[in-house]
This record gives C-alpha cells, structure tokens and sequence, in this order.
C-alpha cells in the first residue's frame, strides 16, 4: 500500500495535524519532509496509509487544518502529487 | 526557611518538574530542527506544553500558546505587536497596579500611558475610570495587570475585558500572578494577548513563560528574528503561530518541567488553591493587622489573591525584610519593581514588605510570620504601644475607600 504524505508548514501544525487525525482514529505519523517536496524550506510533514487517505483528508478539512500539499510516496521511494496523472483524484 | 516570597518565583515546586527536566537535558534536542528521535522527542514535549496551557487557558488553538522566556518577554511582544495602533496620538489604558515590565516597554515604544485612577481596591470605580476613558476615545489598547504583585488585589478582568470588546479597543492581560491561581479563560476574555511566566503559579522553572494570542499570526510583532526550523528559504520571519515568534532554539528542560507544573495546577485545579493562598493571606492580614504600627494594604474577601503588603511605622521596609530574613522568613522589600502600584497605594515613598504564598506554603507558616513580626513590633523603640499584652488601637487593614491622592479620574502619566 502506498503512502501519503501531507506537507505542513511547522511542526506544530504537523503535530496539530497527526492529532486530528489520531482523533479521527486514522495511524498517522509525524516526519521530516522530503527536502524536494518543500520549496519554503525546511518542513515537516504527516504520513497516512494510501488506504485512509480520502478520511484522513477529511478529517484534517473538517479540523480546518488543510495541508500546504499532499504527495504520494511511490513503492521506489519516488513522489508524485497527489491528484496528478496517475494517481487517484480527491 | 519559611519561603514567602512566590509573587516572585514560587520555590517549592511539585517533584515532577526537576525529573522533567533532568531527563529532558539527556534526552531533548530541538523541536523542529530535524526528523531524528532526539528532536521529534522535543517537538512531543513542546507540544504537549502547548496543549497543556491551552487545557488549563481555554485557547481553541495550540499554536496559539507562545513559549516565552518569562511575562516580561511576552509583554513585550504584546505591547510591540500593537504600538502601531497609537502611531496616531493613541494612548495604551493601564490601571495603576501595572509593573515595570508594562510602564518600560510602552515608555521604550513612546507610547502615552493613561492611568485609569480610582479608589484603592474597588473594582467599581475602576470600570467606571476604564469606560470613561473608553469612552472619550484615544485609547489604541489597554493593559490589565490581573493580579497586583504588591497588594494581592484581583482586578475585574472579565468586566475589563467585555468593556474592551464593545469600544473594539485590543486588551493585553498581564497575568503574572494570577496564571494558576485565578481561573483564566482566554476564549471568553477575548483578550488579544494574555502573558504570564513559567515559574511562578504554574510551579515551572525560571526562564520559562507563556503568551497566549488570540492570533492570527499577521498582527504580532516579535521581539527576535531568527531561525525556526520552517519557511527556511525566506530570510522573513514565518507569518504563523507559534513560529512568528519564537525564533531560536528552545528551552526543553525549562518547558519540559513547565508542562509539568501545569499538570500540577491542572490537577489541583486553580479554585481550590486560590482558596488555599487566601485562606493564609486573610489570616495573615487579620494577625498583622492587630499588631501594634503595623499597617496591612491589600485587596479584601474574593478580591485577594495570595500577595499582601504591610509597613511597620517605625521600620524601614527593608530593613524589616532583612531582620524577618535573619528569623528565617523569606519575603520581599520594597518597590517590587512596581512603582505605579506604590504611586496608587500611597506607598511610593516607604516601599511595603510584601509576603506571598504558594500550594506549599501552610497556616503555621503565616503565623510564625505573625508572630516574629509582632515581636518586633514590640521591640521597636519607638512604638507608643511596645509593652506586652498593649492592644492595638483599631485599624481597618484593608484600605478599600481611601481616595487616591490623585484623583478618581483617568490620568496620563
């Protein structure tokens, strides 16, 4: 199952962000964020299983903590933005 | 040592804190300078800092709690944050218990402090001196120190802040010595910033504090530019909370003992130690009100906090604090760093000797205080009523009608 990444601007928002979804009951977990996947600079970001990713992005909607960007994390380790060709749409 | 001096930082702290930190020096590296164990351990320990005051406060919002170095340093992001609004000939409205650490940055700002002037201790004719001056205008925000370090009076913060909200007048609630002991609900105050420090009734070490913003982010000042491990391409500060105003590295062991002074407080809950500071300051205040020379200032019934001043008449306060030292009483002489406060109280030119108590401090406490200080009562030479077993003459040791010397009126400084 593939991975998805949800790009916050702060860690604090990324942790606000794993707690809403912890809430929701969705395993989310907080990492730095690939340095290509964040033109700002540093960032972190909350990485969901592929297989929750429609209810974790409404829950993190509905907790009014939209991510900067979402990505897909590929079985070779590359990243794709999520909506993009290929990958599912919202 | 009997420790009577927590208005400036409460000694006793709850066991937990020392361990927090002495794990969190082995242990925390920096929030949100990297993805290793280390600094993820850090930013799970910040936030639950964050989360914790946010429980105890009433903010929506983490990110809206601000790790602070001390109250002074979130008054002053508070005041810089909205000088701009008296660029125009506005004027900051204080109350007249206000501490340095309000009068110095609005001086250093340039900004004209109105004093809203009532009767010592009575929280009427403070509202009625604070919609007036609301009400004539110029007011670009206000200060409210919640709690007087000298006297222990518990201003109308609520009253304050909802006359604030109807003029749309930005309210900064300076919260020193209420954080933790006086109920604090930043979402119903509506205040646009509430400061406080780490290390007095939140039972946290020295050099930690807390800011409390209503936010967003597009209307705070900070004070410090610097790294915040987010928005690294740009050389401008985040324009997000808390990142907007905490550049440079934090301080772990002093937020991880701050959180758990919280959970103290949380769990004790700030009612039942506000009762617990009260019940010793009343008691306090009645035996060194029946001292002979001896004066008590200091708010009454539900407007007293755990702070009372008092004055002997013929010993000077420090010198008073100095012998109370040498019997083993720690407490404070002085100004206290608040000399507006001393202006209002009449007491600029004497100073007071302040006692102020914490959860840990118990009845027998204040009296030995009572006690060591009736003697020397007794002793000075110059009390007409020296001899042993002489009654008092009758004194009301709280001041609550004497009219300030200045006024009842607002009035700049």
């Amino acid at each position: 199952m593939l991975d998805y990444l949800l790009i916050c601007r702060s860690v604090t928002y990324a942790q606000r962000t794993a707690k809403a979804l912890e809430s929701a009951g969705i395993s989310a977990v907080v990492t730095r964020a690939p340095r290509g996947l964040s033109p700002a600079g540093c960032s972190y970001c909350v990485r969901v299983s592929g297989r929750h990713i429609a209810a974790a992005l409404a829950a993190v909607k509905n907790a009014g903590l939209p991510p900067a960007r979402v990505f897909i994390q590929s079985e070779n380790g590359g990243y794709s933005p999520y909506g993009s060709a290929g990958a599912p749409s919202l | 040592m009997i420790y009577l001096d927590s208005a400036a930082t409460t000694l006793q702290k709850p066991k937990a804190v020392a361990r927090a930190m002495k794990t969190a020096v082995n242990t925390l590296a920096s929030p949100g300078r990297g993805g290793h164990a280390a600094s993820m351990r850090a930013a799970r320990a910040a936030y639950e800092c964050r989360e914790l005051a946010a429980r105890l406060f009433n903010v929506p919002d983490p990110a809206n709690v601000v790790l602070t170095s001390s109250a002074t340093h979130g008054l002053n992001i508070a005041i810089n944050s909205l000088a701009h609004l008296a660029s125009r000939g506005g004027a900051a409205l204080i109350s007249g218990y206000e501490h340095n650490s309000v009068m110095r940055p609005l001086k250093a700002a340039g900004i004209e402090a109105l004093v809203a002037r009532s009767e010592l201790f009575e929280p009427e004719g403070l509202l009625r001196a604070f919609a007036s001056a609301l009400d004539r205008g110029r007011i670009a925000f206000a200060v409210l120190n919640h709690v007087s370090n000298v006297f222990g009076y518990i201003q109308p913060a609520e009253r304050i802040a909802a006359l604030c909200r109807a003029h749309g007048v930005p309210l900064i609630i300076d919260a020193s010595q209420s954080a933790g002991s006086v109920p604090i609900n930043m979402l119903s105050l509506g205040a646009e910033f509430i400061a406080m420090p780490g290390h007095k009734g939140l039972y946290g070490p020295q050099g930690t504090g807390l800011l409390l913003c209503r936010g967003p982010a597009d209307g705070v000042f900070g004070i410090m530019q610097g790294g915040t491990g987010s928005d690294s391409a740009s050389d401008a500060m985040p324009a997000f909370l808390p990142d907007a105003l905490e550049a440079g590295t934090h301080n772990m062991p002093g937020i991880a003992g701050l959180s758990e002074g919280i959970k103290f407080v949380l769990s004790r809950g700030e009612t039942r130690i506000l009762e617990h500071a009260r019940g010793l300051t009343d008691e306090a205040a009645r035996g060194l009100a029946e001292l002979p020379g001896v004066r008590v200032f200091g708010g009454s019934g539900k407007n007293r906090a755990g702070v009372l001043s008092f004055r002997l008449k013929h010993t000077e306060c420090e010198a008073a604090a100095e012998e109370l030292s040498r019997r083993g009483f720690a407490v404070r002489a002085g100004l206290h760093c608040a000399p507006e406060a001393h202006r209002t109280a009449g007491t600029f030119e004497t100073g007071t000797v302040r006692l102020s108590v914490s959860a840990y401090n118990t009845a027998r406490e204040l009296r030995a205080l009572v006690s060591a200080v009736s003697e020397m009562a007794r002793k000075s030479p110059r009390n007409r009523n020296n001899r042993p077993g002489a009654k008092a003459s009758p004194q009301k040791f709280y001041i609550v009608s004497r009219p300030n010397a200045r006024g009842s009126s607002s009035e700049s400084r």
